[in-house]
């Protein structure tokens, strides 16, 4: 695979300080008013940071993403982004205030979710031509250009039929890439692979990493999440348990939840 | 009684004619009722508790009744009830479009449902408005998944047109049934008619088959 720099977008400078990139303040969210995934979290994250979530199935975090991106709400405290309102809750419901903000957002899913009466391209181009206006020439080009740099420069014509899982994956974080976030999610993008296609997925993330791309990333790989993370959340109950450097999670975890969560899962790595 | 199918042949020309009766009403109900049947759909999926009631009510209706009686009823009892009078094709095209609205409303309901989550969240990851979404990713997949079934459908038309001969209109089954009586044949004529109907409804369920095949490997949907 062509391991050429992917070319990722920068957060003003004055982002990098805690409080002006994303701030979770109490942040509260049940479904049907009964399952708590998110239980009052309390979450600052830098510009530069890369934040690597860890915990047990149903303690919050792919829930975190999701109301990251807008695709779910909240009932309960503040999120702002930039130090601008992003979403926010309001008669118990919520929504993201800012398209313009959410627009800065990108998110990559377990499942690929290109999609498939589209080509590779065409995955590529659709929203850049139709929610930043672009013309379709620079954006193919650009399209061109990015998938070069992932190694999938002969895929250009292919429909997500016809590649395999780890192309897949790598088409739709050049999808979203192709909107130039400043902060990338990824929910378990190497879950749905097979072991041999997990490496090439993880490379690029870690292109981008290397490039200071401001990242989320839910995973149950510890070894990776060790390799990329500048910090670690461990999630639990809808709480964060704990954060810290890898080193201090991983090395000598405070929290009880935290060593007896990190033992199982280590363990069966 | 001596069977000679060699009889039938000064009759093929004639039904010939009533096969081109046949597929013409049969495609351009199929047309007319599959645009219907797209819009019934829509319409029952809008918010208006009145609007998807009534559509509601007219799918189930004419998926609840048998297409003779709907034909008979538009044929007899429109005609009565609105005090207008309708010539017997138009008020056979009348009834097969509405019957093939009611059939295709649910096969396009089905695979406007059928779009997984994933799909509406990956619209609204890339920013994508209500409108792009609903035009550049559901619609194509749902059209797409709605492709082999609506074929289906057409090839039951095709069959079912055959009814249309009870109120007199020339097609197929009637010609057929016609030189069946006329010339004291019926084993020879409605044999014919049978192998006929197979003759252009096979290829068709096979092309069905085809296409869902085709789909599968090129979209995976």
């Amino acid at each position: 695979m062509n391991t050429a720099e992917v070319v990722v977008n920068m957060p003003p400078a004055n982002a990098m300080e805690a409080g002006q990139f994303i701030q979770l303040d109490n942040v509260f969210k049940a479904y049907n008013n009964e399952l708590v995934v998110m239980d009052g979290m309390n979450l600052d994250m830098r510009a530069d940071d890369r934040l690597v979530i860890i915990g047990p199935s149903g303690s919050g975090k792919s829930s975190l993403l999701r109301v990251l991106m807008g695709l779910e709400g909240i009932q309960g405290g503040d999120i702002n982004f930039h130090g601008q309102p992003y979403i926010k809750s309001e008669n118990n419901d919520s929504k993201v205030v800012s398209d313009e903000l959410h627009s800065r957002v990108g998110m990559v899913f377990q499942h690929y979710t290109l999609f498939p009466h589209l080509t590779v391209m065409g995955n590529l181009i659709l929203a850049p031509m139709k929610v930043h206006g672009k013309d379709k020439q620079s954006c193919i080009a650009k399209g061109r250009e990015l998938l070069a740099r992932l190694g999938l420069e002969d895929k250009v014509d292919y429909y997500p039929s016809q590649l395999s899982g780890g192309q897949k994956q790598r088409v739709a974080i050049a999808r979203a890439l192709m909107l130039e976030p400043e902060l990338m999610l990824f929910d378990e993008v190497t879950s749905a692979l097979d072991p041999e296609m997990v490496t090439e997925v993880q490379n690029v993330m870690m292109q981008l990493a290397e490039q200071k791309m401001a990242m989320i990333i839910v995973t149950h790989d510890m070894h990776f999440a060790r390799e990329i993370a500048t910090r670690v959340v461990f999630c639990a109950g809808g709480k964060i348990v704990e954060q810290g450097t890898p080193d201090e999670v991983f090395g000598n975890p405070k929290e009880a939840r935290t060593r007896e969560f990190l033992d199982k899962v280590l363990h069966l790595n | 009684m001596e069977i000679d199918f060699s009889i039938i042949w000064p009759y093929m020309p004639v039904l010939m004619q009533g096969l081109w009766v046949t597929v013409a009403i049969t495609l351009g109900c199929a047309i007319a009722g599959s645009l219907l049947g797209f819009v019934v759909s829509l319409g029952r999926m809008v918010n208006n508790v009145l609007v998807s009631g009534a559509l509601k009510l007219y799918v189930e209706f004419f998926r609840g009744t048998p297409l003779l009686i709907q034909l008979f009823w538009i044929f007899f009892c429109f005609p009565v009830v609105l005090g207008i009078s309708i010539p017997p094709y138009v008020s056979v095209i009348i009834s097969l479009t509405l019957y093939m609205g009611a059939i295709t409303s649910e096969t396009f309901r089905g695979s406007l449902k059928s779009i997984e989550q994933e799909q509406h969240d990956a619209c609204t990851a890339l920013g994508l408005k209500h409108s792009t979404k609903v035009i550049y990713i559901i619609f194509p997949q749902a059209l797409l998944r709605a492709i082999p079934p609506l074929l289906s459908n057409i090839v039951s038309l095709f069959k079912e047109s055959a009814l249309i001969s009870s109120v007199g209109i020339a097609d197929l089954m009637f010609i057929g049934q016609n030189i069946s009586n006329s010339t004291a044949h019926p084993v020879e004529f409605l044999t014919t008619v049978a192998i006929i109907y197979f003759v252009v409804a096979f290829p068709l369920t096979r092309l069905v088959g085809y296409v869902e095949s085709r789909m599968l490997t090129r979209y995976a949907i």
